[in-house]
Formats: C-alpha cells, sequence, structure tokens
C-alpha cells in the first residue's frame, strides 16, 4: 500500500524565547538569545548557572511544571480543532520531579501527593484535558524522546491506526536535571554557544513544543512531516559515538524514510548542544553526510538553551515555522568559529526560500533522532510498504521473585506465588563484573532479561537490531541516589554516575552497548500499561523488512525500590512486602519456527464511552479459522482493583467467554510491568500446551497449536489487550 | 606519599566499585583512564568529586584532568602538592 502523508495541523510552543509560536519566531528573527541566571529554585552555594528558563510561568500550583508547560503548548496545537486527538504521544524526561524533589524535601508522607511523578502523568494529563480516548503514549529516551514521539505518532499515522494524533515533548527545569549536568562539567558557565571555538556546553532548559498531525490534506496549515530516522550509537552511556555514527545514520534514514534526495534539504537545524563532544561529532556525520557541501545549517541552542526531552519537538514546530515563514535561524552566541568543525552555519537570521528542513535530536544512550520536514506536497511521492501486525516470538525469559524463567515456572506450577524481590547477586550471575560495576539494580535486571532471552532464542545478540522497552518508574535505585546525594552533600557534590544511570533509557541503552544494537532504542513509560507501550512501539516502528535475520528485543521491568516504589506506585503502597520483575522477549515479523505469535489489538482509555463493548467486538467476534482464546490472565493493579473487577465482570456479561481468569498480580506481585511477566508465563503455557489449573483453581487447560490463543488484559485507567497464539 | 597512594587506591575500589580489584593488585603505575580497568570519563568525573570533597582540591579543566588521572600515582603527587 502506499503511506499517505502526514501534514501538521497545529503547533504549539513555549520556552525561554516565548510563550507562543510567534513570540519565538520574533525572538528568532532577532538573533535573541532566552538563556538568563537561573532564578527558578534557590541554591545553597555559589552563584545560579545560566539557564533557559520560562519566565512566563510562575504561579503556584499543585500541578508539575512540566504538566503546565505540556498543556500550554498542546492549548496552541489543538486551538480551534474541532475534536480531540484519536491518540497522544508525548517525551519526557522529567515528568512531576520538579514537585516531587520539593515534597521530599518536606518529608512529605501522603502518597497522593506523589500522583503526578511518574512521566505517564504528563500525557494522562493531557488525554483527560483534551478527551482523547485513545492511546497516550510516554517515550523517554532522554534528549531525543521529542523526535521520537513524532516518529511514532508519523508512523500510527502512516500505518492507519488513527487519523490525529497529537505529539511532542515536554521537560521542566528541575534540580535532577540542573546538577546532574552540572556534575558531567557539560554546562558552559558563560550562555551557551554551539559550534564555537570556546564553546564548554550547554544551558539547561525547559520547555514544551506540540505538533498536531493529521491524514487530512485539507488541514496541512503548518506543512508536513515527511519522514523521521532514529539510530542507536550504542556506543556510550553518555557520550556521542566520536565519528557521529549514531548521527549519521539518523539522519541518513530520515532522509530515506521522507524519500528525498540530500539536494532537496535546504536547511538543516543540528542538535548543536554547546559541548565540546556533540558539536564535533555531529559536524563530523553532517560533512559525511553532505561531502560536497553542506546546506544552510544552524543550532538554535544559543537561543533557546536544552530543553531536553522537549528540544526535539520544540525544533520540529521551530522548523514548522521555518518552512511556512522561509526563515533561517542564526547559529547565536556563535563568537568565534571552531574552523575544526568545518561547517559554517548561519550567522545572522535570514529570509530565504525554506521548503525541506533536516532536524536532529540526540540524547543519553546513544539514542539519535532525526526529522525530515517540509512544505505540503502537492503529490504523494510516498513509497509502496508492505506493513504487518505482530510478531513472531522466538525466544524469552522472566524474572520474578523466585528468580529466572525456570525457577518462576517452577514455583508457580508448584502452586506458589512468586512474588518478591530475586537477590541482586543472583540477578547478576553471568553479566561481566567490570560491565555491571557501575549499573544499579533495573539496569542488571535489564541486562539479564535480555541475555536470557537471547540464550533462549538460541541467538549470540549479534542478531539483534532493535530494543523496545517499556518500564513504569524507570531506575529509581540511581533516581534515589543522586537526589540523596544532592541532598546530603548541600548540593555539592552530586554523583555524575547517577545522574547518567538515571534516565529511563539507560537500562535499555545498555542492552543496545552489550549487543551493538543500532537500529530503534526506545522506551516507554505507562505506568501500569509500560510494557503494552513498549509492545505498540515496536508494532509501530519494528518493519524488519530491510533486516529480515535480525530482530528486535521487547522487554519490560520494573524495581521495587524501598522507598520510592512505595511513594509513586500506588499500587505498591497497597501491599507490605515488595515485588519486583520483568520479562524480555526476542521478535520478529517472521512467525515461522516461532514459539508463538503475539500482537496488541486493543489500547483505549477506561474512560470511553463503551470501552468494554468495543473491547468485546475487537476480541471476541472471531471470524472462522480465528484461534480460540482458552486462557485469560487479568492485570488488576491493586490501586485500582474495584474498578479493574467492575470491568472484567462487564467484559465476562458482555463476551460470555467461557475461558478461565488468572489475576496474575495475586501470584507476581504488585508491580507496573508485571505484565511482561504474565506474558512471558503465556509464552510458557503455549510451549508446555498447558495452562496448570493450580493457576485457575480447575482442571489443567490444554493449549493446542494454530488453534488456541491466550488473552493478557490490562485493566484500570486504561484497557488493553495482548493476544499470544499458540 | 605511599600512605595516600594506599588510600587511593581504597577508596577508587569502592567509589568505582571494582569489586573484582583488591587494593594489592592495583598498580599505581597502571594507565587509569582507558586503561584494563575500564575506566572511563563517567569514573573521571566521579573522581574528581571525590578529589573535591575529601581533599578539597578543584580539578575543572580538561587538559589538567587528562594529566592528573593518567595513573593514580600521578593523582597522588596532583593532591600532595596542591593540598590546601
Amino acid at each position: 500500500m502506499t503511506l499517505p502523508s502526514v501534514y501538521i495541523g497545529g503547533i504549539g510552543l513555549i520556552c525561554s524565547l516565548g510563550g507562543n509560536p510567534e513570540a519565538v519566531e520574533h525572538a528568532l528573527r532577532r538573533n535573541r538569545s532566552g538563556i538568563r541566571p537561573l532564578n527558578l529554585f534557590d541554591l545553597l552555594h555559589g552563584e545560579p548557572l545560566p539557564v533557559g528558563q520560562v519566565d512566563a510561568l510562575t504561579e503556584i500550583s499543585a500541578l508539575p511544571r512540566t504538566h503546565r508547560l505540556a498543556q500550554i503548548a498542546a492549548d496552541q496545537a489543538l486551538k480551534g480543532i474541532g475534536e480531540p486527538p484519536e491518540a497522544i504521544i508525548l517525551g519526557t524526561t522529567t515528568g512531576g520531579i520538579l514537585t516531587t524533589e520539593q515534597l521530599l524535601r518536606e518529608k512529605e508522607q501522603e502518597i497522593l501527593a506523589y500522583r503526578y511523578h511518574g512521566l505517564h502523568s504528563v500525557s494522562d494529563y493531557l488525554a483527560g484535558e483534551f478527551g482523547c480516548s485513545g492511546p497516550a503514549l510516554t517515550v523517554s529516551t532522554a534528549c531525543s524522546s521529542g523526535v521520537v514521539a513524532l516518529a511514532m505518532g508519523l508512523a500510527m499515522l502512516r500505518r492507519g491506526r488513527v487519523r490525529t494524533v497529537l505529539v511532542g515533548g515536554v521537560d521542566s527545569l528541575s534540580r535532577l536535571t540542573y546538577f546532574g549536568f552540572h556534575s558531567l562539567q557539560l554546562v558552559d558557565r558563560n550562555g551557551c554557544k554551539p559550534l564555537d571555538l570556546n564553546r564548554q556546553g550547554m544551558a539547561v532548559a525547559e520547555g514544551a513544543g506540540m505538533l498536531l498531525l493529521t491524514t487530512d490534506p485539507a488541514a496541512a496549515t503548518h506543512g508536513e512531516l515527511l519522514g523521521a530516522g532514529l539510530s542507536c550509537d550504542a556506543y556510550h552511556p553518555a557520550a556521542p559515538h566520536p565519528e557521529g555514527e549514531g548521527a549519521f545514520m539518523a539522519m541518513q534514514r530520515a532522509l530515506r524514510d521522507s524519500g528525498l534526495n540530500l539536494e532537496d534539504v535546504s536547511y538543516v537545524n543540528l542538535h548543536g548542544t554547546g559541548t565540546p563532544d556533540n558539536d564535533l561529532a555531529e559536524s563530523k556525520a553532517v560533512n559525511k553526510l553532505y561531502p560536497d557541501g553542506h546546506p544552510p545549517l544552524s543550532s538554535i541552542k544559543g537561543a533557546t538553551g536544552h530543553s531536553l526531552a522537549a528540544a526535539g519537538a520544540i525544533e520540529a514546530v521551530v522548523a514548522a515555522i521555518c518552512v511556512s515563514a522561509d526563515l533561517l535561524p542564526a547559529n547565536t552566541g556563535l563568537q568565534t568559529l571552531d574552523t575544526e568543525l568545518d561547517v559554517e552555519p548561519v550567522r545572522q537570521p535570514e529570509t530565504d526560500s525554506v521548503d525541506v528542513v533536516l532536524a536532529n535530536s540526540f540524547g543519553f544512550g546513544g539514542n539519535n533522532g532525526s526529522l525530515v520536514l517540509g512544505k505540503p506536497r502537492t503529490k504523494n511521492s510516498n513509497t509502496s510498504r508492505q506493513l504487518r501486525r505482530g510478531f513472531g516470538i522466538h525466544g524469552y525469559c522472566c524474572l520474578s521473585g523466585a528468580g529466572k524463567t525456570a525457577e518462576t515456572m517452577g514455583g508457580l506450577t508448584s502452586g506458589g506465588a512468586v512474588a518478591g524481590r530475586a537477590e541482586l547477586e543472583k540477578i547478576s550471575e553471568g553479566l561481566p563484573s567490570r560491565l555491571v560495576r557501575r549499573l544499579k539494580r533495573l539496569p542488571r535486571m535489564t541486562l539479564a532479561l535480555a541475555t536470557g532471552a537471547c540464550e533462549n532464542a538460541g541467538l549470540d545478540g549479534s542478531k539483534i537490531d532493535s530494543v523496545y522497552m517499556g518500564t513504569g518508574w524507570g531506575a529509581l535505585s540511581e533516581t534515589h541516589d543522586f537526589l540523596e546525594r544532592l541532598n546530603d552533600s548541600e548540593e555539592q557534590f552530586p554523583s555524575p554516575t547517577d545522574f547518567v544511570g538515571s534516565v529511563h533509557n539507560a537500562p535499555a541503552s545498555q542492552v543496545a552497548m552489550m549487543f551493538s544494537a543500532t537500529g530503534d532504542n526506545i522506551t516507554t513509560s505507562g505506568g501500569d500499561y509500560s510494557f503494552e507501550q513498549a509492545l505498540l512501539s515496536a508494532e509501530l516502528m519494528f518493519e524488519g523488512d530491510e533486516v529480515s535475520e535480525s530482530q528486535a528485543l521487547l522487554i519490560g521491568a520494573d524495581e521495587g525500590h524501598d522507598r520510592f516504589s512505595r511513594i509513586f506506585d500506588q499500587s505498591v503502597a497497597t501491599q507490605k512486602e515488595l515485588a519486583d520483575g520483568g520479562a524480555a522477549f526476542c521478535l520478529n515479523r517472521e512467525t515461522k519456527g516461532a514459539r508463538c505469535r503475539i500482537t496488541i489489538p486493543f489500547y483505549q482509555r477506561s474512560t470511553t464511552v463503551k470501552v468494554i463493548d468495543m473491547l468485546v467486538k475487537t476480541l471476541v467476534d472471531r471470524q472462522q479459522g480465528e484461534p480460540k482464546i482458552v486462557a485469560v490472565l487479568a492485570g488488576l493493579p491493586g490501586a485500582l482493583r474495584e474498578q479493574a473487577e467492575g470491568q472484567l465482570k462487564k467484559f465476562h456479561q458482555l463476551s460470555s467467554l467461557a475461558a478461565p481468569v488468572i489475576d496474575y498480580r495475586k501470584f507476581t506481585g504488585e508491580f507496573a510491568s508485571a505484565s511482561a511477566l504474565a506474558t512471558a508465563l503465556a509464552v510458557s503455557f503455549v510451549e508446555t500446551g498447558s495452562v496448570p489449573g493450580i493457576l485457575t483453581d480447575g482442571a489443567d487447560i490444554v493449549v493446542e497449536r494454530h488453534k488456541h490463543s491466550i488473552l493478557i488484559l490490562g485493566l484500570g485507567q486504561y484497557i488493553t489487550a495482548m493476544e499470544l497464539t499458540a | 606519599m605511599s600512605t595516600l597512594v594506599e588510600e587511593l587506591k581504597v577508596k577508587l575500589i569502592s567509589i568505582l566499585n571494582l569489586t573484582d580489584v583488591k587494593p594489592e593488585d592495583f598498580d599505581e603505575h597502571a594507565q587509569l583512564v582507558g586503561g584494563e580497568l575500564g575506566i572511563d570519563s563517567i569514573d573521571v568525573l566521579e573522581m574528581v568529586v571525590m578529589v573535591e570533597k575529601d581533599y578539597g582540591i578543584t580539578i575543572n579543566n580538561q587538559e589538567v584532568g587528562q594529566k592528573v588521572f593518567s595513573t593514580l600515582a600521578n593523582l597522588a603527587e596532583y593532591i600532595e602538592e596542591n593540598s590546601p
């Protein structure tokens, strides 16, 4: 099929340069910088460093700053649009952390006060505010998050799942990011001057950029999103590949995806953070892409600062402005060009025809993304592609309180719950000690799962191309230890190691490094539906047609942290004992020889009118020859148990499905990505051809190949369904 | 001086979590960053923090840092020379 074109039907923007697209355009035309010394929070020592702060947002609110920035930009992007977006995809790394930092300082014990901590709470909030009933996905790939969100929105629209998606990125300033980047010595005390001979780093910033993407050509008011390309350096947790290999791949893939040629690009918007390493690596990548001279290019981060997860989305909005206003923005802050970089940036803002913009964003973990935006094309020149549904699972591994796959299955089939936390030493068995010496609980769990899944698939790991990981709460140990040391040392000695490890995508980037996986590397964080979001991301992004031999790793994992899990995850707070775990799966589009097939046919917000009717219609109205559902693994998060039980009851009433239900959190314990562990259980049932009766209080259930399937239902705030076909 | 070298060996093993290294096996003249121990730029920053916190010496210049952290012996010498 020829893929539909994707247009930009609305834009919203708030950053240090201004509170809306018009104000930002005005500032860019005047080559003005919004970087000033921080005054958002008080410091115990020293002079405040220059940052890109949004001064307009001053009033105190219980709603965290990130959520408010997101709402302002989303309001602008959706202005005049009659209907709510059918899906939301947001990139963020901070969530409600600024508020959480304050609550922790005040030793707040009331867990309800932390309800906006989670990254997913931002997109959930917007979904509620704007009445979006479809998936609200949260991507957290550090500073490339915004671009990854746009890339996923593009894929979702091309696949025809929906007609409109609100995409964007948002981050607020916080102590975590302010002191974190400072501890890495990546902040320039004199402001930010990308590409300058004397550049010493970035200016940490905040903001939000939002775009309404649509397949309706009549709504193409701000141009067209022509293509996207992602890559992973698989090189280092924080530093870019010195030759810019990943950056080059991302740009090349984005251009290929757009179907355009190198010479079609009128302007390159650089990631250009102003750190010595980034600007050098990115310049090398640009020169490799354009050996005979590059188009006009600049970084606007000397004007805006680096707003982390928001940056890619903000710069996509700026690219849309450049296209519609024929603006070439200057490389603000530049004084003495670093000639070693061998690039010639735009020195002063210019008005010139801008048809196509190539925009870059790169992040920790070597996560790279590039976008191609342009004036709407009159003719759809998209390539024709076969888009497949579902994946074959070729190997898997799980982790529970009982241990890895064998211990977990053994524990379950003998009727015992496997809830708990496995010993860290046991989890780390077989992982090289030098490799994991800096890693705390979640990244170790993740590496153990990834290697276990590859072993189970009989893969040496060299075939792993992409990684899709879901985690509800990310690396809690690193986040906790960073904040605690920051506090204990009176803000003087924060840990650079913990900061680098604290980003949600740190575990998945460790996996990429271990397996040299240079394809997509996407981490989603959707609370109790994080694993489902990771599967949805894989479904959207991993075609595997170019790389038919290669496989993707799909991972879901969460750590149980003594302090943080109990205050952040309201389901954990209902339990005495902590539990954690997860699972990893090797998969690709090939189902031949696979252990089973997995699909994700349903994902809706539970407030959707007649949502259970929709679920039943999707699942139970089966065509002749489709497999019969023989068991249901149902996820009822502890905090929403009553609501979830009601949903399950209604599902039974409407579907009259006789298959027994396993209320799996009773066995796995409460943790956000418990559905990953449930999926591993389902794979093992398919493998052994039987669901043990001890789990259903009945007789063993036979699972027959090609005839039967197992359903994994997510209940509560969202209604999700994954189906495993034997 | 040798007491400082021994002290630093224990400290580095602890802050860099070099669980498989014993102080007596730590060669203070071997290449520290980029050497066999797998110490990289993030570890250097962690050591910068330790030097500032425990010895009151600030290293915020990359060139100086490269020299200071080339070997553990050099680090000890730098601390000795610059102690307040």
